[in-house]
């Protein structure tokens, strides 16, 4: 293999964008099983009920919220 | 990884990008596939299978389907709300 392919910019340019594109699927991953555990309590129906889908949309952004403010106090931990 | 080989085009180790390119995108979504079945598995085992008995029942399996639509359902929702936030 010719080692100068590794540092071409064109190369390093996709792999950071799989990085990305994993990180973000990883992320998606999280939020899902985490809020489906939580909002679809009974039997998986037809459609979301309104309640689940309010549910699972404030899941998501109280995940986020929490994340920050763990990170914040993990911060001031150190 | 010895997919990540060079092509059989040539008898060169000559590094073709375009080929890697391919093999890591097709090796990425492979892996991706696995763990999100893996995922549905466990999930809808979970909420539909919740006595198992010497079979599954009809109403067993329409649960699963109806869980696997709703579990790939909220995952396209999430992955919109993240790309767009």
């Amino acid at each position: 293999m010719d080692p100068s392919a590794i540092n071409s910019p064109e190369l390093l340019q996709f792999i950071n964008q799989e990085k990305e594109r994993a990180m973000i699927n990883e992320m998606v991953a999280k939020l899902t099983t985490v809020c489906w555990d939580k909002c679809i309590t009974s039997t998986p129906g037809s459609k979301f009920s309104s309640s689940e889908q309010s549910c699972l949309s404030n899941c998501a952004r109280r995940y986020l919220d929490m994340s920050a403010l763990i990170m914040k106090r993990f911060q001031n931990m150190q | 990884m010895d997919s990540f080989s060079s092509p059989s085009s040539g008898s060169s180790s000559q590094f073709n990008s375009d080929v890697f390119k391919d093999q890591l995108k097709n090796q990425l979504a492979q892996a991706y596939a696995e763990e999100f079945l893996e995922t549905l598995r466990a999930k809808c085992f979970d909420k539909c299978v919740t006595k198992p008995g010497s079979s599954l029942s009809g109403s067993e399996s329409s649960c699963i389907s109806r869980c696997m639509d709703r579990y790939v359902e909220a995952t396209d929702k999430y992955n919109d709300f993240i790309v767009l936030s």
